[in-house]
């Protein structure tokens, strides 16, 4: 058995350009292997030094809402292909959420979207960068 | 400038400080705190307005009572004892400490060296939440042991802001007698309250809580003292009443960030003197010191006995502080017990306890959730990467 007959892939998405070409590239990927395909949105940073918890509950219940609707788009779209799509949203920084949490669930590809390089991503590297630099598994970054 | 010209300046930097907030993911309470540093430093604003110092004060009332009103009775209980002897010495220690440094290497006047060792003591929940919120931890054991111990530590700050200022007089009975029948009373009638004139737009039951706070601040003024220990207890009262009606709570919320703690954040940056900070970078360095040694040398090693895993991560979280400090430095100024020196060195010091130790305790110790959560429902499962912290790189994990 090799080890790219992959049985498990997982899919880091937002509602970026990128992160909908990493979608469609994942639900290829599943429909000619097979494998189980799950979407992970990351929440990424609440409001840092707060001065108040309504502050913070505020922040976080929009994040929620707004990711809920992204993921529930990107089940919509599996659905239209065939394919079950699971979906989970996690709190934190997005690199580390997404290698932290293929590695936690057994994932064995990881599948994320470029998004072009901003000036932070110069000096610090994009997601993509570290999500390729740090993952357990074989990734895929989609331009 | 008159003041309605300052009011149409603080009410730009207000919304500045909003559109900040949300771009950069930064508390709006803390840019709020600099933008008033920069403008109070650059345009010389007067912070000293009649109208101003009256938001600003009213305000600190208000975010007294919010804090009450955010905890969670049941989580607290769940482990008092843990809790109440960690949020304890998170405030003894370092308020013994500031005290005794400001007072006998720097000469401050006792008074003025009590409101160090208040000011310097504080946990800031609001921060300490953020964090937990962030890595999911707000709802495991280690994260509702830490904000019931930064509730604690709250309490003892109410409790000691309010002994520092009282001079009772012949009005103290009643201050004493009058705070308790609102503490009373208002979690009782609430309800019926609440039922007969709430979720209108005309919101009687934000006004109703206004009331009772600016009563107590009436009672605290003929005493010789301050609101704070009552407003912060009578919003521990309300605390169950908010929990059966959240968005009650909200409206409060939005009233007092719309309107009234802007004003109260402004006025505490515009009384930080930059030049007298950095002409004082070396005392500032030993505030930063009186805080952060004790905590750690007396929070650690209880941390260590209640938490043991997490112990560092949680003396971290105690360190932080924020919207208590800046009440009680600026609660000193007003007063005049410390001079705009002090209050800016004690209000960067609180900023820096914000940030430094919130900073150490995401990079480096933040706990494994999913373990906690697991040892939570009884069951210790394999050790995951710690999500807060940066994962080793392929071929280094054990």
């Amino acid at each position: 058995m090799s080890p790219y007959d992959f049985k498990r892939v997982l899919v880091a998405i937002d509602d970026s350009a990128g992160s909908q070409k990493a979608l469609d590239c994942a639900l290829s990927v599943c429909s000619a292997t097979g494998a189980r395909l799950t979407a992970l949105a990351v929440e990424g940073k609440l409001p840092a030094y707060a001065g108040s918890l309504g502050e913070v509950d505020e922040v976080k219940r929009e994040k929620d809402r707004y990711f809920a609707g992204v993921l529930g788009a990107a089940r919509f779209q599996a659905g239209e292909r065939g394919i079950t799509l699971a979906t989970d949203l996690v709190p934190g920084h997005p690199a580390e959420a997404i290698t932290h949490y293929a590695k936690a669930h057994g994932h064995d590809l990881i599948v994320v979207g470029h998004r072009g390089h901003l000036l932070g991503d110069y000096l610090l590297g994009s997601t993509a960068d570290r999500v390729a630099h740090h993952a357990h598994c074989p990734v895929i970054v989609v331009r | 400038m008159t003041a309605t010209e300052l009011a149409a300046v603080l009410a730009a930097l207000i919304v500045l400080a909003s559109i900040a907030s949300v771009e950069l993911g930064v508390s709006v309470a803390l840019l709020e705190l600099g933008l008033g540093v920069v403008a109070g430093n650059l345009f010389h604003l007067d912070p000293n307005t009649p109208w101003l110092a009256f938001i600003a004060s009213f305000a600190s009332i208000v975010l007294t009572f919010l804090a009450g009103a955010e905890v969670d009775p049941d989580d607290f209980r769940e482990r008092f004892g843990a809790s109440l002897s960690i949020g304890v010495v998170s405030f003894v220690g370092p308020f013994l400490v500031a005290w005794a440094v400001t007072a006998v290497l720097l000469g401050w006047t006792l008074k003025a060296s009590l409101i160090a060792g208040t000011a310097l003591s504080t946990t800031s929940l609001a921060v300490v939440y953020a964090v937990l919120v962030e890595t999911g931890l707000n709802s495991t054991r280690i994260g509702k042991l830490i904000m019931s111990a930064c509730f604690v530590t709250d309490m003892c700050t109410a409790i000691a802001l309010s002994a520092i200022f009282i001079k009772p007089n012949a009005w103290f009975p009643l201050y004493v007698v009058a705070s308790i029948a609102i503490i009373v009373i208002l979690p009782k009638i609430s309800p019926r309250f609440f039922h007969r004139y709430g979720d209108r737009v005309i919101e009687p039951e934000i006004k109703l809580v206004f009331v009772a706070i600016f009563a107590l601040m009436v009672v605290g003024e003929l005493a010789n003292g301050q609101a704070v220990l009552p407003a912060f207890v009578l919003g521990l009262v309300m605390s169950r009443h908010y929990q059966r009606h959240r968005q009650e709570q909200e409206r409060l919320r939005v009233v007092a960030f719309a309107f009234l703690t802007p004003f109260f954040f402004l006025r505490g940056g515009i009384n930080v003197s930059l030049p007298a900070v950095f002409a004082n970078l070396g005392l500032l360095a030993l505030l930063l010191a009186a805080k952060m040694i004790p905590k750690f040398g007396l929070v650690l090693p209880l941390a260590r006995r209640h938490v043991p895993d997490h112990a560092a991560f949680t003396t971290l979280m105690m360190s932080t502080g924020l919207t208590f400090g800046t009440i009680s430095s600026l609660y000193g100024l007003n007063a005049g017990i410390i001079d705009r020196t002090q209050f800016s060195l004690l209000v960067s010091v609180v900023v820096l306890s914000a940030i430094v130790p919130t900073a150490i305790a995401q990079r480096w110790f933040s706990p494994d959730v999913a373990g906690e959560a697991a040892t939570d429902r009884g069951r210790l499962p394999e050790r995951q990467p710690l999500p807060g912290s940066r994962p080793l790189p392929a071929g280094e994990q054990s």
